[in-house]
C-alpha cells in the first residue's frame, strides 16, 4: 500500500515523506475556506490585469524559471514580496502559517525564508491554471537545475501547495514511487517533463478529493503530474519549497 | 529561424566542446542532424557554467552537460562537421 496521510493538522510524517514511504501528507482545512475564496478573486482580478502584459499564468517568481538569471530572479522576488502582502492584507497571511506548520512537522528546525546574501528567495509562487491546462510528469529538484543557487546545497526539499480554488473538473495531483535520477535525463521532454514511459509500472497514487484550503506536502524529487483541468474555474494554487540541512537542524523557505 | 536539436550531453572533448546524443530535431531543420554530433559552444546558458567564457574548464563543463538535456541552436558546421551552436539547458524552466 502506498496511501497518503491525511491529516487535520501538523504532525510528524515528515521522514516517512522524504524516504518515500508515504506519497503526500494532506492537511485538510489547513486555511479557512472564505479566506480562500477572497484570495482567488483578488488574484484573478490580478491576473486578467496581468494577462494584458502577457503574464496569466503566475504571480511571483519562481526559480526554476531563472536558473542562470539571478539578478533577474532577486529584483522579481522582492516585487512578488510586496504582491503578496497585498493579495492577503486584511487576511491571515498563508505563508508564515506554512513555515509554522513544516516547523511541527520537524520539531527542533528553524524555518526561515532562504536568502543570499542581501537579497531574499521569492516566498511563494501563485499558479493559475484554466481549463484545457495541465502539468505533465516532473520533478522539481533544485540541487540539480538550481545549482547557481545557494539553496541547492540542501539535504531534502519538499514542496507544500495550498489549494486557493479547485476547478470543477480535474487538476488532480498524481504522485509516482520513482524518485528522479540523473540518468532519466534520456527521458526528456522538449519543453519541460518527461515521457511517461519513464513511469512504466511505478506505483502511483492520487490525491483524494483535494478542496479549497487543504495544503498538500510532498517529496517533488519523486515523479508527480497534475491531470488536466476540465473545469471551468481555474486551478489556483500557492506553493513553496523547503529546504532542509539535517546537520545544522534549520530548514529554508522559497519558491 | 537556426536549425535546432535537442539531446544529452556525453563525452566533453575540449572546455568549449562536447558530443550530444541527439533525441529531438526541430521539424522544418534545413541540416540533418546524425545520432551523435560534436558541437563546440559558441554562446551557453547553462546552469552552473561560470558567466566568463575565460573561466570555463574541462571539469565545469562535464558538470554541466553531462547527462544533461541540452538545446543546441545550431550557427553553423565547421570543416570538420563539428556544430557550432549556442547551448542551453533545456526544459529548466518548470512550471
Amino acid at each position: 500500500m502506498w496511501e497518503p496521510s491525511v491529516v487535520d493538522r501538523a504532525g510528524a510524517g515528515l521522514e516517512r515523506l522524504i524516504s518515500g514511504e508515504t506519497p503526500m501528507i494532506i492537511i485538510r482545512n489547513f486555511y479557512d475556506a472564505r479566506a480562500c475564496q477572497k484570495a482567488a478573486d483578488k488574484i484573478k482580478r490580478r491576473a486578467r490585469h496581468k494577462s494584458r502584459s502577457g503574464n496569466l499564468r503566475h504571480v511571483g517568481p519562481f526559480l526554476m524559471a531563472y536558473t542562470t538569471d539571478k539578478a533577474k530572479y532577486f529584483r522579481d522576488a522582492a516585487r512578488a514580496a510586496r504582491i503578496f502582502e497585498e493579495i492577503f492584507y486584511g487576511a491571515d497571511n498563508p505563508i508564515p502559517r506554512i513555515h509554522g506548520a513544516v516547523g511541527d512537522m520537524l520539531p527542533g528546525y528553524s524555518v526561515l525564508p532562504a536568502r543570499e546574501l542581501a537579497h531574499s528567495y521569492s516566498p511563494a509562487v501563485i499558479r493559475i491554471h484554466e481549463k484545457g491546462s495541465l502539468v505533465p510528469l516532473h520533478k522539481d529538484n533544485v540541487r540539480y537545475e538550481g545549482c547557481e543557487y545557494a539553496v541547492s546545497d540542501i539535504d531534502h526539499q519538499i514542496s507544500c501547495v495550498l489549494h486557493l480554488q479547485e476547478s470543477e473538473g480535474g487538476g488532480d495531483l498524481v504522485m509516482y514511487r520513482r524518485r528522479w535520477e540523473v540518468a532519466d535525463e534520456r527521458f526528456r521532454n522538449i519543453d519541460f517533463g518527461y515521457s511517461p514511459d519513464l513511469i512504466g509500472s511505478s506505483r502511483s497514487c492520487r490525491a483524494p478529493g483535494i478542496c479549497a484550503g487543504d495544503l498538500v506536502i510532498i517529496n517533488p524529487c519523486h515523479y508527480h503530474q497534475v491531470t488536466r483541468i476540465t473545469g471551468d474555474s481555474p486551478r489556483i494554487t500557492l506553493g513553496i519549497f523547503f529546504g532542509i540541512y539535517s546537520q545544522d537542524r534549520r530548514i529554508v523557505a522559497w519558491a | 529561424m537556426a536549425d535546432t536539436i535537442w539531446g544529452n550531453g556525453s563525452e566533453v572533448l575540449s572546455a568549449d566542446s562536447f558530443v550530444l546524443e541527439v533525441t529531438h530535431r526541430k521539424n522544418g531543420n534545413r541540416d540533418n542532424y546524425s545520432e551523435t554530433e560534436k558541437i563546440t559552444i559558441v554562446s551557453a546558458d547553462l546552469p552552473g557554467m561560470p558567466h566568463n567564457r575565460g573561466d570555463w574548464t574541462v571539469e565545469s563543463l562535464k558538470a554541466c552537460v553531462i547527462n544533461a538535456f541540452l538545446k543546441c541552436e545550431v550557427d553553423r558546421r565547421d570543416g570538420n562537421g563539428t556544430i557550432l551552436g549556442k547551448v542551453s539547458h533545456s526544459g529548466a524552466g518548470g512550471y
